[in-house]
């Protein structure tokens, strides 16, 4: 047993909620304080030291906020899709078939975990992601032709939508390399494809017989 | 290429979830009130709960949650992904509460009744769907009570570190204090509630 569960000091503080609940509204005055403040990206060097890395390019950065606006809205309503379908789709798992399945899925795990840990400056995906991709669409490609057409029609638009906005933010990605947080949402974007790809192989297409 | 491949779990939801953020944080850099509105209810509770267990003072502790969160948003200008989101909240958070500290002069008095009422609330929330095995109401306020009673100093290094699982370095830089330092008050801290608590050296 791990030793900091052993001691009864850790076990005793390990025992404490680390989540308190407020008793009182505190959006409503939150929300009112920051409708009197500049916008996030006009006020990029806090003092305190909570600017984590101060911005080198404040003036191209508020260039391209409205672009960021829009990738931002576009994705939220994309990745909310999907995660309702990988939940519709999830939910209807047999959990017998599911086990008969399992030996399958652990071989597709090492394409699921070959994901980049990391995006640099000028890089683009690699081999090992570009091939797990490949495989994961052709599996893809093949369950969901056995798919009801609603389930399938709503499971390739969600495919279709993260991988046009994979687009957009690896084009933005492109005008502006070095930005952390783009790189952080394109690996996002293509961490959610691979999941939507990878969902189907988790379903059985015999327990799917209706449409979702 | 991207030579560095790295492991990443089986996807599931909590990728999604992942996802998600991202994208409100970037949605908030932009302006959306509204996506940084999401990210306070996602990370409220962990900030509320920091403030008030270094505080020991449920209005303070809410008034320095709302600061924290009005900050937050007049920086996320400055906020690139480049840690955990709510890592850079949690450091904002003790901010917060160190400038207050600072700014009134004076410790903060131990008071144990707003943590106290968390707890019952809880507890009422809780009623019937605890697991076997979890510790009760009254077991938990004792930690919390002896909690309140440690030196401030020592009390921000065990909140920051036992409780909310921030290494010496972290809450070094968080609290503005020598690692070294943060070493000892841990200690000290822990030899403290060992006592309070009634529990003995533990022996490994």
């Amino acid at each position: 047993m791990n030793q900091r569960l052993r001691d009864p000091l850790d076990r005793a503080l390990g025992s404490l909620p680390r989540d308190v609940a407020p008793q009182r509204d505190l959006w409503s005055q939150i929300e009112a304080d920051i409708a009197a403040s500049p916008r996030p990206l006009q006020d990029s060097a806090g003092p305190n030291n909570v600017a984590e890395f101060p911005s080198n390019e404040p003036a191209r950065r508020s260039g391209f906020q409205s672009r960021w606006l829009q990738l931002a809205a576009g994705l939220l309503l994309i990745v909310g899709s999907s995660f309702a379908t990988w939940v519709v789709v999830q939910r209807s798992v047999d959990q017998k078939v599911l086990q008969a399945q399992q030996a399958t899925v652990q071989q597709m795990q090492p394409v699921l975990n070959a994901m980049p840990a990391s995006f640099g400056g000028n890089e683009v995906l690699g081999a090992s992601y570009q091939k797990a991709r490949a495989d994961l669409s052709a599996e893809f490609e093949r369950r969901v032709a056995k798919l009801p057409p609603v389930t399938r029609a709503r499971l390739e638009r969600d495919l279709a939508d993260l991988r046009r906005a994979a687009n957009q933010v690896a084009a933005t990605l492109g005008e502006h390399p070095n930005d952390p947080l783009l790189q952080q949402l394109l690996l996002s974007t293509y961490q959610s494809e691979l999941a939507l790809l990878g969902s189907l192989n988790n379903v059985s297409t015999t327990v799917v017989g209706a449409d979702l | 290429m991207l030579s560095g491949i790295g492991a990443i779990e089986q996807p599931a939801s909590s990728d999604v979830s992942a996802s998600a953020e991202t994208t409100l944080i970037v949605a908030a850099r932009a302006g959306d009130v509204r996506a940084f509105e999401q990210l306070y209810k996602l990370h409220v509770g962990r900030v509320l709960g920091i403030c008030l267990r270094m505080t020991h003072r449920r209005d303070l502790a809410e008034d320095c949650t709302q600061l924290t969160f009005v900050r937050a948003w007049r920086n996320l200008g400055a906020f690139e992904g480049r840690s955990a989101f709510s890592t850079w909240l949690h450091r904002i958070a003790v901010n917060e509460v160190l400038t207050y500290t600072r700014n009134h002069g004076t410790r903060l008095e131990a008071e144990t009744q707003g943590v106290d009422d968390a707890h019952l609330d809880q507890e009422s929330t809780d009623q019937g769907t605890a697991p076997p095995g979890s510790p009760d109401t009254g077991e938990v306020m004792d930690v919390e009570r002896a909690l309140a009673t440690l030196p401030e100093g020592s009390r921000h290094v065990v909140v920051l570190q036992t409780i909310y699982g921030y290494s010496h370095e972290e809450v070094a830089e968080m609290l503005g204090i020598a690692v070294g330092t943060c070493k000892a008050q841990l200690h000290r801290g822990r030899r403290m509630l060992r006592e309070r608590l009634g529990l003995g050296e533990f022996e490994p």
